[in-house]
């Protein structure tokens, strides 16, 4: 009985979210079906324990509970066959401030953009166009200062 | 052996003179021509401010050239010759042919799939998936 309450107080909840933001259907529509099959068992689990539980409940949607925007890589969408390591403007936008490449899952490029990016910054290390990782300029006198102080 | 694309990049010390640099290209075009190869492009990208220190200097003028060449030799010669230039404090050579066949066939490629299939548009698939959770919600609630 009191899974049925609680389904009844997060249908109304789902909605307006639905409503507020077209984008998030899929996060919303994940409440409706399960509503439809009647199955409270099955929807209390996942509830209760979160992520993992969300499969079985609906393995078709394979959504998580919380909405991320879904990234899509730059690469494919502007159809960039060839990253070239001279644009240093363009790879730094994957590295960040001293240097380190950043992980897909924070960029969104695809596995086969992400290594051709990889070999287009190391390129661009080498003739000094994109910095190596630690090689910061001005990292190291300020730390000097803070330690003459201490 | 099949002709080859490089790239060929330098970075001469930001206050050199422009004599000095004259110099360097004209024995990095002389070499290229005793050796049979062709500069397809030559550019000065000015004065750069480098990523980290090079040989003490934290700016650096660039060259960038970029040469058809059938003789490997040819950059091994080049690499040499700047090896032992003073004003030249880094340089990089690099092989572009691979690089570009790839980008054309997948380019190719792109383009025979959009020939194949003329219109296809990416939203047909999305908008019934859009519009389907809607009445769904207004049903449950």
């Amino acid at each position: 009985m009191a899974e049925e309450q609680k389904q009844g107080q997060e249908a109304p909840a789902a909605a307006p979210r639905a409503e507020g933001a077209p984008s998030g259907a899929p996060s919303g529509g994940r409440g409706g079906p399960g509503g439809s099959h009647g199955g409270p068992r099955r929807e209390g689990g996942p509830r209760r324990e979160g992520g993992p539980g969300g499969g079985p409940g609906g393995p078709r949607r394979g959504k998580r509970q919380y909405f991320r925007k879904k990234k899509v890589c730059k690469f494919c969408v502007e159809k960039i066959d060839l990253i070239d390591y001279k644009r240093a403007d363009i790879l730094s936008q994957f590295v960040q401030e001293r240097g380190k490449i950043l992980p897909r899952r924070m960029t969104g490029v695809c596995a086969r953009h992400q290594r051709w990016l990889g070999v287009a910054i190391k390129r661009a290390r080498n003739i000094a166009l994109l910095p190596f990782a630690g090689s910061a300029a001005g990292s190291t006198a300020p730390r000097a200062v803070e330690a003459h102080k201490s | 052996m099949e002709e080859r694309l490089y790239d060929l990049i330098f970075i001469a010390r930001p206050a050199t003179p422009e004599d000095e640099i004259k110099k360097v290209v004209a024995t990095i075009e002389h070499a290229c021509t005793e050796k049979g190869g062709k500069i397809e492009k030559a550019e000065h990208w000015g004065t750069r401010k480098l990523a980290y220190k090079v040989a003490k200097h934290r700016e650096g003028m660039y060259y960038y050239h970029q040469i058809r060449t059938n003789h490997g030799e040819l950059i091994t010669e080049l690499e040499r010759r700047l090896r032992v230039q003073d004003s030249v404090i880094k340089y990089m050579t690099i092989r572009l042919d691979e690089d570009l066949k790839r980008q054309k066939k997948l380019t190719d490629k792109r383009e025979k799939r959009a020939a194949r299939r003329p219109r296809r548009p990416a939203a047909t698939p999305a908008a019934p998936v859009a519009a389907a959770p809607a009445p769904e919600q207004q049903a449950a609630s």
